[in-house]
């Protein structure tokens, strides 16, 4: 029992992680209607940019001017992506916007690889490591902090898409770019905003979920496992997304402490995919997502 | 637009692949050079040429699903992978080669149905979404079974065909081999927009909901384009069983499924001779960037292999966003446009 329940805290625990990626993802799409399979290689970029400003500077730059920095690098990069690479596929088909995020995945792999190189280094110690006892069980520090970090962001952006002028904007964007613009709503500034916010959101998982620990480019795995993660909670729903993350990150967690022995290691592996596969055929735009009807 | 004095009889003549004497004369001396080189070139350019034959199958499998079909999938390269490990299996098993490329073909397609069956439910990027979880599954499933049935981690030997007593193991012999799949191949990517399914496929690429309304049954026609575009892969797949002599998860990554992508829509996704083109240019790209790498290495300079792969990477995602924002009907447009141009010569185009 007290490994059943510990293993469900962990899983809790670590699936929220899953959940502030998830919403990276979300954030993206609730703004610009594009689903970005490059958000994993976002995220190592970001971890790569705070370990630029951290301990790969050189100088003693101390740690609130570190994440100022790489926060101001964020916005830049986020920038960048939508003037260089999205722009110009305003209006076009969901496949060339698909297609523009593939491409853009093995793109910021190349250059993360050339810039930074491909071994492995230990990620700047951001948040406190350790553990806080509750009777017999034990709740890491770090993603206990990051859970805290994950409920406030979400209610946080949540108010932002539902109430700011701004947001309300952005989701006339995620509706349609062709009706959005007729209706003088501009498409580029929503997609610049949804970059950055995608950025920095990304860059904050990588703090909590990175920090004390290993930086490499095997990473941007995690972004394939918050997808499922952002398709469960509906790839609208801001909220959503953490709740998501606490199923498939319980399951997750419970798979790896029960199944995998059986499964040679496996069930833990495949469980967010086959949930995927499972909520594209039950309920297609998951829990709180919106439900589109087709029109001819 | 054809120029003056083409003129056809009959429908039959109109409806031809191949127009006019001198497109199929051009396509005789195509086939006599490719089919003659082996007595002129050395080996690597062989290999070279017979993984360039490979890869084109595959490309044209991802032709019927991506580009006449509509439907995303970036799951080529897992798909090319269960063709690659059903044939080591089924060779190992001893059965005789022959039989192995369509088994190795029908257990894909059967793999593929397996992932397209969401279609029944989800559409655009959500039934891509499947074929991700397809690709990033593959490993897992290939590495957790027991080493006996597919090798795990290690990998499985494979030995070289023999058809009929007559062995296919060497350079020259496999290149004939891959030569006249790829033939196959592309005689079917070529055919298959005029009929009937290629038709189909064709209107559920342009609105599914029109085509619904049209009477064409779309899950079934969804399903059948992945099934067909497996079928490819699994016969690339078993060639390359047969041509690396050795199959590991490795090979079959993500970033192969990019690859496949990247020389489709290079090439062009609305044209069976996108893949020929992005084929032919991506691996033109890929060679050059090895040869410049290695002269570099030659000259003492510290470039290293994960460099190589990085620059490699980021220039295939170059050509492809080139090609989306610039050109999106590929190569293959540039190609018609410059001939028509060559054609039209000194009067503009239009």
């Amino acid at each position: 029992m007290i490994t059943l329940i510990q293993t469900l805290i962990d899983g809790a625990m670590v699936g929220l992680v899953y959940g502030l990626v998830a919403i990276s993802f979300v954030v993206i799409y609730r703004a610009s209607k594009i689903i970005n399979l490059a958000q994993g290689e976002v995220l190592v970029f970001g971890a790569f940019l705070l370990w630029t400003f951290t301990e790969g500077s050189g100088y003693a730059i101390p740690l609130p001017i570190a994440l100022v920095l790489t926060l101001i690098a964020c916005v830049v990069f986020g920038a960048v992506i939508e003037r260089t690479v999205f722009r110009p596929l305003i209006g076009q088909s969901a496949f060339t916007i698909f297609m523009a995020g593939v491409a853009l995945l093995i793109l910021l792999r190349g250059v993360a690889q050339l810039v930074w190189g491909a071994q492995t280094r230990s990620a700047p110690a951001i948040l406190p490591e350790g553990a806080i006892e509750f009777g017999p069980f034990l709740v890491n520090t770090r993603l206990l902090i990051g859970a805290v970090f994950t409920v406030c962001l979400t209610q946080a952006l949540h108010l932002f898409f539902t109430r700011a002028r701004v947001g309300l904007r952005l989701a006339a964007v995620a509706e349609d770019h062709t009706t959005a613009l007729s209706l003088g709503v501009s498409v580029r500034q929503a997609i610049a905003v949804a970059w950055i916010l995608g950025t920095v959101v990304a860059t904050a998982a990588a703090a909590v979920l990175l920090s004390g620990s290993i930086l490499s480019l095997g990473v941007a795995v995690i972004g394939f496992k918050a997808l499922p993660v952002a398709l469960l909670g509906g790839l609208e729903s801001i909220r959503g997304a953490p709740l998501a993350g606490l199923i498939v990150g319980m399951f997750e967690a419970l798979a790896a402490t029960y199944l995998d022995p059986i499964t040679n290691g496996a069930a833990s592996g495949l469980l967010p995919y086959l949930l995927m596969i499972a909520v594209l055929l039950i309920r297609p735009y998951g829990l709180f997502g919106w439900q589109r009807i087709e029109r001819l | 637009m054809r120029p003056t004095g083409v003129y056809f009889e009959n429908f039959a003549a109109e409806a031809r692949v191949l127009e006019t004497r001198r497109a199929r004369l051009w396509l005789v001396a195509l086939c006599i050079l490719l089919v003659a080189l082996p007595m002129l070139a050395g080996p690597w350019l062989l290999g070279q040429l017979t993984y360039a034959f490979i890869t084109l199958i595959a490309v044209y499998g991802l032709f019927v699903t991506v580009g006449m079909a509509g439907q995303i999938n970036i799951a080529q390269s897992a798909f090319v992978g269960v063709g690659a490990f059903s044939a080591a299996k089924l060779s190992g098993l001893g059965v005789p080669f022959w039989l192995v490329i369509p088994a190795a073909a029908l257990i894909t397609g059967a793999v593929s149905v397996l992932f397209a069956l969401p279609a029944a439910r989800v559409r655009g990027f959500y039934l891509a979404l499947t074929t991700l979880a397809a690709q990033v599954m593959f490993p897992i499933v290939i590495l957790a079974l027991p080493m006996s049935w597919l090798g795990g981690l290690v990998g499985m030997p494979v030995v070289s065909p023999d058809l009929f007593g007559l062995s296919l193991g060497g350079p020259r012999g496999f290149y004939w081999l891959a030569l006249a799949f790829a033939a196959a191949a592309t005689w079917c990517a070529f055919n298959l927009p005029r009929s009937r399914l290629g038709r189909a496929m064709r209107a559920v690429h342009d609105n599914d909901t029109a085509a619904s309304v049209m009477g064409i049954p779309v899950t079934r026609i969804k399903i059948e384009a992945f099934f067909v575009g497996a079928l490819f892969a699994g016969v690339a797949g078993a060639l390359t069983a047969y041509f690396l002599q050795f199959v590991t998860v490795s090979s079959f990554t993500l970033f192969a499924s990019v690859w496949y992508l990247g020389m489709l829509i290079v090439g062009g996704i609305h044209s069976p001779l996108g893949p020929i083109l992005g084929v032919a240019f991506i691996t033109l790209i890929q060679e050059g960037l090895h040869a410049i790498s290695n002269a570099l290495l030659q000259s003492g300079s510290n470039i290293g292999g994960g460099a190589v792969f990085a620059l490699s990477s980021i220039l295939l995602a170059l050509c492809i966003l080139i090609a989306l924002i610039f050109e999106p009907r590929g190569l293959a447009h540039l190609w018609q446009t410059a001939k028509t141009t060559f054609r039209l010569w000194p009067f503009p185009r239009n």
